[in-house]
């Protein structure tokens, strides 16, 4: 009877040791990064930050996430100048519409009406921003071409923010076959965006572009050959936060440098962050802080970080804010005071 | 001495049981390997009998093709080619995309696209084009197809890529996945750094509408992803995860102590260390001929280009 106890013992001990190098092994995968639902943050940031994921948009406040939507298509949102509501983006397969909802995520109105039953009669809208002043919404619309149905490239549009309001302005002409302009970025009467081009080597580059009003032909603010994009501008106009990433696809600078909106110039680059991927930076409402997105490690999903922008001692460390998220790299932290 | 005699047999068995205990747990996890290695076409032909040895270059030809239901199985264009030529002793790595529609003679079948060669007579005579007419010497294949793709992108958890422009396309084929092999819906990939997962990645490299520079720009943006894949940092255990998830949608020559030999090399290329190389003017130049929209190459460009790297 013992010795039967004893072998079923030692088989059994077989079976673990069969199956603990099974698992061994499969503990040296290295290729997979598991993410979940933003809950908490590792630090607090103040104010209030919105993100997006997974089709769903969420709030940062006091160091907890609470998802404001569904998952169902919701990105790059973007807060008013009270802090109180939020346009944002609801996209289906084929089209994108521009939506107002209160900070809760509750929807007030429907900006747009994008969709269409043929595919290719859908529009796309694409990072909302509002005006200064609150009364006007920014954003990249796809004009069709009449004289070609495969040629689709962004354009930057304004229209009301009142939703009962209607008119919209077609402020760029883009480049054309190069996906047209993107990030609008208003202010104080003057628009900042990013305008990508072809040149005569077939390389495509981004330049983040400074234009007056509807239609006039604006200016590059930035050389083709630093292939910068994704410009935030400070709340005081006087700075500006941008990607570039010189003919790189594996390596980014996030820099920021002074704006002058007289001369339709900027002065030199500071990096804040520079090596690896960086995407889609946002000043915090004092103008203080940069919020960015950025993977924790090569190759994985992207987390929340800031850095602080000290004129005196320079940018200090990054301070990574989330972790084994995947959040939505192309919607830009919209960072308001409330 | 009795006691003695009993013990050591017991001890051997002992031993023996957890060996096998152990040996399998990992035939085991490894299975999925197996299974697709058993699952894919071994080349023929155009193979050299002797392999270069772990520490010699080699040169493998990337195949891809829209493998959806418009088509007849096995009997696919290659949508995509790619020549890679990994230096294991030099970390080095270059990669040469060949316009599919680059217009050449194939073996046995006249002129014609260098795609079709894969429909024509599949691997094997893929590489003898390639071979034949770039006057490069190919050791393996590799092919994949739509859903192969999207498996591996998503298995890898996705892929972080720069997308440097808005790839927008309203012509999309909406083949994968569906009831409908002819629909096509819109894609948007919005401009900068992105986590792609296996659609989105898909919809990346393989829209062509929206963009000047057409199949070129498309070509790139398949070498963006290869570089994208290498940075995902696998490891031979992640194989038999990544191969359960192919199920017929890859095949290949390459044997297992290369996968290693590839993984390895992967972990240690670093960006100066590859080079990427996109057949657009000069070294070609588009027409048309019999209806077709073809590439012409200008092997006066073309090879010395390629024989700087590829033997």
């Amino acid at each position: 009877m013992k010795q039967a106890a004893v072998s079923a013992a030692v088989v059994l001990a077989m079976i673990a040791f069969g199956v603990g190098a099974y698992n061994t092994v499969g503990s040296l995968r290295g290729g997979t990064t598991a993410f979940q639902r933003p809950t908490s943050s590792l630090v607090a940031v103040p104010g209030t930050i919105y993100v997006a994921q997974g089709g769903a948009l969420y709030r940062l406040r006091d160091g907890s996430f609470k998802q404001i939507t569904p998952d169902d298509g919701w990105t790059q949102p973007a807060g008013s100048p009270d802090g109180k509501q939020v346009v944002a983006v609801k996209q289906t397969v084929n089209s994108g519409d521009l939506f107002l909802l209160e900070g809760d995520g509750r929807v007030v109105a429907q900006l747009t009406h994008n969709d269409a039953r043929r595919a290719e009669r859908n529009h796309w809208a694409f990072y909302p921003r509002f005006s200064a002043d609150g009364a006007t919404i920014f954003y990249s619309y796809d004009p069709k071409d009449p004289f070609n149905s495969y040629r689709v490239d962004l354009a930057i549009f304004s229209r009301p923010a009142d939703p009962a309001s209607h008119g919209e302005t077609d402020w760029t002409l883009p480049n054309q076959y190069t996906g047209g302009d993107t990030n609008p970025m208003p202010t104080k009467g003057a628009l900042v965006f990013t305008r990508f081009s072809i040149d005569e080597h077939s390389v495509m580059h981004s330049q983040v572009w400074l234009q007056g009003r509807p239609g006039s032909p604006g200016v590059a603010l930035t050389a083709a050959a630093d292939d910068c994009a994704q410009a935030a501008v400070s709340p005081d106009a006087k700075r500006l936060a941008m990607v570039c990433r010189h003919g790189e696809l594996r390596s980014m600078r996030l820099v920021v440098v002074p704006l002058d909106l007289v001369s339709a110039s900027i002065g030199p680059p500071a990096a804040v962050v520079s090596g690896g991927l960086v995407a889609s930076p946002a000043f915090s409402p004092d103008g203080q802080t940069l919020a960015y997105l950025a993977p924790a490690s090569p190759g994985g999903p992207f987390q929340l970080w800031t850095v602080t922008l000290s004129p005196a001692t320079g940018p200090a460390s990054p301070r990574q804010v989330t972790q084994n998220l995947s959040l939505d790299s192309s919607s830009p932290p919209a960072w308001v005071a409330s | 001495m009795e006691g003695r005699k009993l013990y050591l047999p017991r001890a051997s068995v002992l031993v023996a049981g957890f060996v096998i205990a152990g040996l399998l747990g990992l035939t085991a996890y490894f299975f999925p390997i197996f299974q697709v290695a058993a699952t894919s076409a071994v080349s023929s032909g155009s193979l050299p009998d002797a392999l270069p040895g772990p520490t010699q270059p080699f040169t493998v030809l990337l195949l891809g093709s829209d493998d959806d239901a418009k088509f007849v199985p096995d009997r696919f264009n290659s949508q995509s080619m790619i020549l890679v030529r990994l230096d294991p002793s030099a970390k080095r790595a270059t990669m040469l995309s060949i316009p599919r529609d680059l217009w050449v003679p194939i073996p046995g079948h006249g002129t014609g696209k260098i795609s079709t060669a894969f429909q024509l007579g599949g691997p094997a005579l893929a590489m003898k084009a390639v071979e034949t007419n770039f006057r490069v010497r190919i050791d393996d294949y590799v092919w994949i197809g739509l859903k192969g793709l999207v498996n591996l992108i998503d298995r890898l958890g996705g892929v972080d890529v720069v997308v440097t422009n808005p790839v927008m396309d309203d012509f999309y084929p909406a083949d994968v996945n569906t009831n409908d092999p002819y629909g096509y819906n819109r894609v948007a990939v919005l401009p900068g750094a992105v986590h792609l997962d296996g659609i989105h990645a898909l919809q990346y490299v393989r829209s062509r509408h929206g963009d000047l520079r057409g199949d070129f720009a498309r070509s790139e943006r398949q070498q963006q992803l290869l570089l994208a894949i290498k940075d995902a940092h696998l490891n031979a255990a992640d194989l038999p995860f990544l191969a359960s998830a192919f199920s017929g949608e890859i095949k290949t020559s390459i044997g297992l102590d290369r996968v290693r030999q590839l993984l390895a090399l992967a972990g240690e290329l670093g960006g100066s260390g590859i080079t990427r190389e996109v057949l657009m003017p000069p070294y070609t130049s588009e027409t048309t001929i019999g209806g077709q929209d073809v590439v012409l190459p200008s092997w006066r460009l073309i090879l010395p280009l390629v024989h700087k790297t590829f033997p």
